[in-house]
């Protein structure tokens, strides 16, 4: 049977696009699909970097489309994670060197050698977002809980929809805090406006920065909020779509609840 | 008979016009004749003056000869300035029962050209309708609508709405939660505000010259209307 392609996308820039395509891919790595994560954002990639595999390329998604070297030589196998896969994207090419036709060609090629192909989409509307969702099935849209980026997530949604793909949404960099004292959008505020299925929600997390900064996945960090969240999302994705949902909330000891139990009587 | 309990010729102001009531059955050089007492008596009033020839109810076709030579008569003798038929009561007279001949079945002859939309305007669309726009869901922020009457939207409005486009002002933009971010109203243009409760119905009309919202439960505009009519 041939793979899906999940396309990751946002609209916006910096929500966390590239983190949750390689935390995704590695999740569902781990899950004991064949994974390829594929950089789609031809001439500033750096999927490479917050996979950790940057001193590893030496073919790109270019150079499979012009004919230059086949998929598995392009392919950097992941180390750490059996079956999981990047295709990195070009540094000196632009997103005008592609079209969607190269993409849907190249998709049908990954769709017969993996299980998934998850394609991190560039930020914007232009030829890379073009090209991404031309060849995808599915879609995940990320989205923060920031005004701005739930306009432009909007948008997307709708040209998703022209394209006659349904998409999910994940809620990203949640901070249960600043929901609570009412300084941040809460994800039922974001679901509201935008009115497409949820996938997940992740809570802000500082150890992201230190495993992309680093390269190395997320997920593997057993702590990590974020990471398990990532996990969950991946079960959903694949195979396990009624996996309930959790909301990130403060973690109160249980010496505060009995103070703020008391506190209140008094 | 009857004609003698009429006298053969009235004449009152009526308005900026002279009533001139006349009995269409008597021949025209005694109506001629008639007229010219009362005209004598006006004297220079009824130089330019307008004149109604008022011919009774009946007949009123086969009168229209008499009233054209008793007119070129008094345009002659008096220097008047115009005649005409009496016309405007008569249409007065009619007016309510017209009215309800519409409540009963008129409606069902009227072609809407009002365009009903259902689902969720998405930031970067835009809809365009040559009369009402009716959208029965939600309206986000970067959304766009355009109508050139009222837009009504039965869900939350929060992004451009532009209704009586190019230039109607008597339209209207109702929703039931009020959050836009800009409305235009014909030539008016007025920024969303940020506070905006939003809880209640809202509308929004020209006013004096300014767009003005007001809640719908309680200022509803169509209210005092005297009778259901096609907008």
């Amino acid at each position: 049977m041939d793979g899906k392609v999940i396309v990751v996308t946002s609209g916006k820039g910096g929500v966390g696009k590239t983190t949750i395509s390689a935390s995704l891919g590695a999740a569902l790595a781990m899950q004991g699909k064949r994974v390829a994560v594929v950089d789609m954002d031809i001439g500033l990639r750096n999927l490479d970097v917050v996979m950790g595999l940057e001193n590893r390329i030496v073919f790109n998604i270019v150079d499979i489309i012009k004919g230059k070297c086949k998929i598995k030589q392009a392919a950097i196998k992941d180390r750490r994670i059996d079956n999981l896969y990047l295709i990195p994207a070009s540094q000196s090419d632009d997103k005008d060197t592609i079209k969607p036709e190269n993409m849907i060609w190249l998709t049908n090629k990954l769709r017969k050698e993996f299980d998934v192909t998850l394609l991190d989409c560039p930020a914007g509307i232009e030829q890379g977002f073009k090209n991404s969702i031309a060849a995808a099935d599915e879609a995940v849209v990320v989205c923060t809980p920031e005004v701005s980026a739930v306009r432009d997530a909007d948008r997307i949604i709708g040209l998703l929809y022209a394209q006659s793909i349904t998409p999910k949404l994940i809620v990203n960099r949640i901070v249960p805090k600043m929901v609570e004292s009412g300084d941040m959008l809460s994800h039922e505020d974001v679901v509201e406006v935008l009115s497409i299925d949820l996938i997940g929600l992740i809570e802000m997390d500082d150890r992201v920065v230190v495993a992309t900064n680093t390269g190395t996945p997320l997920i593997l960090q057993e702590d990590s909020k974020a990471g398990m969240a990532m996990q969950r999302i991946a079960l959903r994705l694949d195979g396990h779509p009624d996996l309930p949902i959790e909301n990130p909330m403060i973690q109160k000891s249980f010496w505060k609840k009995l103070g703020s139990k008391f506190s209140r009587k008094n | 008979m009857n004609h003698n309990e009429d006298p053969p010729v009235k004449l009152k102001g009526v308005g900026d016009s002279l009533w001139v009531a006349v009995n269409p059955s008597l021949p025209i050089e005694q109506l001629k004749k008639e007229l010219i007492k009362p005209f004598e008596r006006l004297k220079h009033l009824a130089i330019n003056a307008r004149v109604i020839i008022d011919t009774g109810k009946d007949d009123q076709e086969n009168n229209d000869q008499l009233i054209e030579t008793l007119g070129s008569y008094l345009k002659a003798e008096f220097q008047v300035g115009h005649v005409t038929k009496p016309t405007p009561p008569k249409r007065s007279v009619n007016r309510n029962r017209i009215r309800q001949q519409d409540m009963g079945n008129a409606w069902h002859h009227y072609r809407n050209d009002g365009l009903l939309i259902a689902g969720r305007v998405r930031s970067g669309q835009k809809i365009q309708a040559k009369k009402h726009l009716i959208i029965l869901g939600d309206l986000n922020p970067g959304a766009e609508v355009i109508a050139g009457g009222d837009i009504i939207i039965l869900g939350c409005l929060q992004g451009k709405a532009s209704a009586g486009q190019p230039d109607n002002e008597n339209a209207i933009i109702m929703a039931l939660e009020f959050k836009p971010t800009q409305i235009q109203i014909g030539g008016f243009v007025a920024a969303g505000i940020a506070d905006s409760s939003g809880n209640q119905p809202e509308f929004a009309s020209v006013e004096d010259n300014a767009i003005v919202v007001d809640d719908y439960v309680k200022g509803n505009p169509f209210r005092r209307l005297a009778w259901p009519e096609v907008r």
